[in-house]
Parts: structure tokens; sequence; C-alpha cells
């Protein structure tokens, strides 16, 4: 009945498929359901089917659209300084030649604690009383941080968290984009006397420029994402200075148990992250060389 | 080829919704009839992991050795509790037997219908449920008028103190030439604070008046709670109307955030429950807000550097916020005789007592005036009162959402981003629109 590659297909493909269905696809059609209602926690199943009205409040609901804005202003910053930081370390670790393994094991440390992990580590190390950044801080004579309490610094704090935690994985795939370009075009480059600037200007950064637009992408995308980081730092305070979107809608699904909006918030958030996506593929595409 | 794969996809996809959702109600069929009269051997208790759960732990055996059933406790943090009790209460079947239950849940728990009324169970085992103290038998025993819990373990919040620090000649001295009268444990809020920012002021770094707590949401909200029901507010009228942005509670707020600014260590903002006890266990505090079993950690020499020298008194101003954990059985349950045995046996006067001698907190009025308990631990008669005199967050369903929104908007006003009355006029309305 099947020929042989029939069968071949069969038997690869539809395992995959079913683990796909359940894993991904279920709960994408099922939340996307819930969106368009009134669905609650406090009673079962989906509830009332309410149109577009769950979109139309998130675009009223203030502490979302700040809350939002707060994302913004987490991710281009992190996402920045990150991929700064991230681009010199691997520029240096490309170039030395002793100690590279050692240099490298050390740094990709914070990469392999979990979020959480290095919440609980970070709200210890920056107590303002008792943690150890003020009291070194001290040694030099300056003044300790309020670093979670102070509004106009818990921002800033958690963005130097995120950085020490998510630098490594910057790293680990720039690095990896620099070892695997070719060596011909530097020769062609020296050949022509190009400086070391100009080398890496016109060289490196167009060859790398693929590798560099999924590290950035990868990045953007778990940035807005945030949300054990805020959860463990400051949940959202002080005030409302560090409630980024994902522990919004969190919160509206757990405390204020309403799963239909904020399922409709997620979907707003998945739009978002789609364009972006579409924004930086066709950004590495770039224009069609003419023939 | 690619029409073929389509259609499995598409076959698949169906199929994989149709199943999810019977497989449920095939789980369920199987499991209550599994469970129908069969008498459970062993039981499930979610719990948090706080030490009242660690005094169960150590005397479950008995209950073991004397009905054959064996008793799994499973503790985890706060946070991931509420989140882990509301799908199993939800389905219908839960995996857990017994669950405790917080008092600012019982309210959306029993108007959900998720917890087994116990009045029949009460009446049928004349189980005597006028040893509780009134007070928390009103806010984790019944509600309406029906019984859904025995009481667990109260944390009603207290003033705990440094006692060397409150009776420090030279301090005393100086306070009497600043301020014409002598420093004592104040009784109202006005000279807490005063006394509060004068610590400070003459301690500089090393010596906080008072260690605070302004994480949201939980925290910075049972801490201020204290502050307004002792200066006479309150969430609501009577008649139900919310007053929750009146002159007593602008008042405390405006007495909180003085506190906060000009006698707390810097950063409490955004402290949670640990840092501050950390503060105050590290010697490096007068005072601090916090619940009264805590006193019993801080007398604790391995957990804390100023064990001997701390005390518990009522929050100035004389009310508190009482909370407490009632033990209850989720409707969905699967032996709720089973489950009753074990509430029946913890809760008995020899069982509550035995916990309370190992540092339980206690719940029955029995059990606190035990003379063995008291003889451990005496400060248990200001507790008693304490406990008598406090004020609980409303039983109404949304009580979680209201501790959010009180959290945040608390938070807003420590921290400058809107007055004292405009965050608690945002409260109000917030509450008022809450279904």
């Amino acid at each position: 009945m099947f020929s042989v590659k029939r069968k071949q297909f069969l038997i690869f493909f539809v395992p995959s498929l079913i683990v796909l269905a359940v894993t991904v696809i279920y709960p994408l059609v099922y939340s996307l359901i819930m969106s368009f209602t009134n669905a609650s926690l406090k009673k079962q199943g989906f509830g009332e089917f309410i149109g577009l009205d769950n979109y139309i409040k998130a675009f009223k609901d203030t502490y979302f659209i700040d809350s939002g804005w707060n994302t913004i202003v987490f991710t281009v910053i992190v996402v920045t300084l990150e991929f700064l930081f991230g681009l010199a370390v691997a520029l240096l670790l490309n170039r030395i030649k002793r100690g590279k393994k050692i240099f490298f094991t050390i740094i990709i440390v914070p990469m392999l604690i979990t979020p959480v992990a290095v919440g609980l580590i970070w709200r210890l190390l920056l107590h303002p009383d008792l943690g150890i950044v003020n009291y070194l801080l001290g040694l030099i004579g300056v003044e300790g941080q309020a670093w979670l309490g102070d509004a106009k610094l818990a921002m800033m704090t958690v963005v130097l968290v995120d950085i020490w935690h998510q630098l490594p994985f910057m790293i680990l795939l720039l690095l990896a984009g620099l070892v695997s370009l070719p060596g011909e075009p530097y020769e062609a480059a020296t050949i022509d006397g190009a400086g070391r600037f100009q080398t890496f200007l016109h060289v490196t950064l167009p060859l790398m420029k693929e590798t560099i637009v999924v590290a950035v992408l990868f990045r953007v995308i778990t940035a807005i994402k945030t949300y054990d980081l805020i959860y463990v730092l400051t949940k959202g305070g002080p005030g409302t200075t560090t409630e980024v979107i994902s522990y919004h809608i969190y919160k509206q699904a757990y405390t204020f148990l309403n799963t239909g909006y904020s399922s409709a918030m997620s979907y707003l958030l998945l739009i978002v992250i789609m364009l972006i996506s579409t924004l930086f593929v066709r950004v590495s595409r770039g224009k069609p060389q003419p023939r | 080829m690619k029409k073929h794969g389509i259609v499995l996809m598409a076959i698949v996809l169906v199929m994989s919704l149709l199943s999810a959702c019977s497989s449920g109600n095939n789980k369920e069929a199987s499991e209550s009839s599994g469970a129908a009269g069969s008498g459970k051997k062993e039981l499930n208790i979610l719990m948090e992991s706080v030490p009242d759960t660690d005094f169960v732990k150590q005397v479950v055996d008995k209950f073991t050795a004397e009905s054959g059933i064996k008793v799994n406790i499973e503790a985890v943090n706060y946070a991931s509790m509420h989140e882990k009790l509301v799908p199993q209460l939800l389905n219908a079947t839960s995996s857990y037997d017994i669950i405790v239950v917080d008092n600012y849940w019982v309210g959306e728990f029993t108007d959900a219908g998720w917890l087994e009324p116990l009045d029949s169970y009460i009446a049928r085992d004349k189980f005597d449920t006028s040893v509780y103290s009134k007070s928390m038998w009103n806010m984790v025993g019944q509600v309406k008028d029906t019984a859904y819990m025995l009481p667990f373990y109260n944390y009603a919040m207290s003033l705990v103190y440094r006692t060397d620090i409150f009776n420090n000649t030279d301090l005393k001295a100086k306070y009497q030439a600043e301020f014409g009268r002598e420093l004592t444990l104040p009784d109202n809020l006005e000279e807490y604070v005063n006394i509060s920012k004068f610590i400070t002021k003459e301690n500089g770094n090393s010596m906080y008046g008072s260690v605070m707590m302004g994480l949201r949401p939980d925290p910075i909200s049972v801490e201020w709670l204290n502050y307004l029901f002792s200066s006479g507010g309150d969430f609501f009228n009577e008649d139900g109307s919310v007053r929750i942005n009146d002159a007593n509670a602008a008042k405390s707020l405006g007495l909180y955030i003085d506190n906060m600014k000009n006698a707390a260590p810097k950063g409490a903002a955004g402290f949670g429950f640990d840092e501050a006890f950390n503060v105050f266990a590290q010697g490096n505090a007068a005072s601090f807000i916090t619940y009264n079993w805590m006193l019993n950690k801080l007398q604790d020499e391995n957990e804390s550097k100023v064990a001997g020298k701390v005390d518990v008194a009522e929050v100035p101003g004389g009310v508190s916020l009482n909370g407490g954990w009632g033990w209850a059985i989720p409707k969905n349950a699967g032996d709720k005789e089973a489950s009753w045995k074990f509430l029946k046996w913890v809760e008995s006067f020899d069982i509550a007592k035995e916990r309370a001698l190992a540092g339980g907190s206690p719940t029955r009025n029995d059990v606190f005036t035990d003379s063995d308990v008291l003889g451990q631990y005496p400060h248990y008669v200001r507790v008693q009162k304490i406990i008598n005199d406090s004020h609980m967050i409303p039983i109404i369903p949304q009580a979680p959402q209201l501790i959010e929104i009180l959290g945040r908007e608390l938070s807003e006003a420590v921290s400058g981003g809107k007055s004292a009355q405009k965050a608690l006029d945002t409260v109000a309305k917030e509450i008022a629109e809450l279904e």
C-alpha cells in the first residue's frame, strides 16, 4: 500500500509531529481561543466569547502600556551593552593564544546558573546593609547604595545583573562566529595594506553579519520575555519602575486569574516578537545583489 | 507527498486535541472508582516550608503508628503554593488529601466551593471547636457559619524589639533631654515613629530604629496594615463601602513613609521578609513589626545574634494584622474520612500541645494557657492578647488581588511615584472595581 519511502516518512515524521502537536500547537491554539473569551481560573472552561474586547482592553490598560515601556527600556539597554561587551570580549578571546580555555571556562559560569538562583545570589550580594557590594564600595570610600530599593536605581541594577548573567551567551555565539571565519579575506586585506581597524570594519563585521543578527535576535527575544529575574529581584517595584511585560501578564493570569485577558496580552507580545524577528531576518539577508 | 503531509498533520492535531480533552476524564473515573470506600493508606498534604510544618513532620509518625495511614508532606515555598493549589482544586480529583489554607485565600477557596464543609464531621465526632481563639476561628475556621477549616497556626503580627536598646540608660537620658518624656515602649504610632527616628539619628548606620520591608506585594502590604488598623482605619465600612482612602488611612501611610525614609535602613523599600529579618537578627535594628512566632527564631543563638535580648509586644496603637493558616480537606479529595481522621488527630489537645512545645505557634486557647507551654514560652500571655485584639484581611474571594493592588500602590507612595492620598485613592478605586 505504502511505498518504502512513504513508510520511512511516516515512521520518522509522525512521532515528532505528535510531540509538536501536543507540546506546541495545542497550547497555542488553546490560548488563542482563550484570548477571545473572558476565561478565568475561577471557573472551568473557556468562559464566554467576547471578541476583541481583551485586545482593546490591553491598549487602554495603563499598567500594560507602562510595563511595555519598561520592557523596551530594559531590552534596548541590556542587548546593546551585552552586544558591545560581548563583541569586545569575543575579539579579545579570539586573539589570545595562551590560557584561552581557562578564561573561557570562567566567563561562561554565570550562564550555567538558573535565573532564579542568579536573582537570589544578587539579592544577597546587593543587600544594602549586609551585602558585600556595599561593603567593598565602603572600603574604597564610596557610599553604599540601595540597589533594589531605590526607584531611580532599581532598573539599572536589574540591567547589571542581567548583563552579568547573559553576557557569556553573547560571547559564546560571537566567538563561535569569529572562529569559523575564513582566513583568505584577511590575507587579502593584509596584502592590500589594510590596518587592524579597517580589517575589523570592512572584513570582520561584514563576514560576521549573520552571526551578529542571530545573537542579537536571540537576546532581544529572551530579554523581552524576562520574568524570573524581576520576580526574584524586585517583584516589579519599587512602585512600578521594574515591572516588565511578562511579569505583568503572569500577575494577570495567576493573581487576578484573568486567563482570557492574559492570553490576549501574551498574543500581543508574540506578535511584537514575530515582527522584530522578521525585521532582523530581512536585515540579515540584506539587499539583493544586482545581477 | 505534500498533500499527505498536511492531511496527516491535521489528523494528528485533531486527535491530540481530542485525546487531551478526554484523557483527564478517564483519569478521574479510574481514580475515583479506586478510592471509593477502599480506605486510603496514604495521605498527601501540601504545606508551606516554615517551622510549623517541621513541627508537624516531627509528630506524624505517631499518626501512622496509630492508624496505619502513611502521611506524605510536600513542603514548598509560599510563592509557589497558590499556583500549585489552584489547578489541583479545579480538577475533578486532587492529588492532595489535605491542604493548608492561608487566611487570604479563604474567601477565594470557599467561594469557589473547593473546600469540604466540616460541620458534619465535627458534630459526629464531637470535636470541640470552642477551644480556638475566636479571632482565629473567624479567620481560618468558619465562613458564614459553616466550618471549612481547623485553625493550624497563627502568624498575627507584633512588635519585636530589642530590650537592651529600649532600656539603654544613655539613650533614655538623651531622649528625655530632647523630647521631655521617657523613652519607653510606644503605645501609639506617632511615638513609635518618633523613637525610631531618634534611635537611627543617634546611632548612625550601625543601628536603625526599625527595620522595615517595602517589597511588593505582600511584605509592604502586611506591614502597613498594622499601621492602618492601629490608626483606626480599615478596608471597608460596615455597609461594605470602601474606606481605605479615608483620613485615618492617609495619616497612617504618612507615618509609614516617614519611618521608611527617616528611620529604616537604606534600601528597606526593597526588603522582603528575609532581608528585614537578617538585619534584625544581625543586631542592626531596634524594632521590627513582624510575625510573633519570629521571636522563637530570634531567641535561637544559631540563627540570631540578638538571642536573649529580644521580646514581643503589641504593635504601637494596639491593633495588629492577624494571620493564620487553616487545615482543610479539598472537596475533590479521594478519601475524606481518612483526611478528617488526620485533621482530628493533629488538632487534638495532646498533639497541638506537643507541636507548641516544639516551638509551634498555637491557635487553641487551652494550649496557650497550658502551664507547660507557658513555662517554656511566657510571652504567649501577650501573644494571646495580640491575636484577640487583631484585625484580619477581609475574607473575600478577591483578597489576593486586593493585596496585589495595595502592595503596588503602597510601593508607589513609598518610592515617591505618587502622594500617599493619591495612592490610596487608586487602591480604593481598583478595590471597588474588583469582580
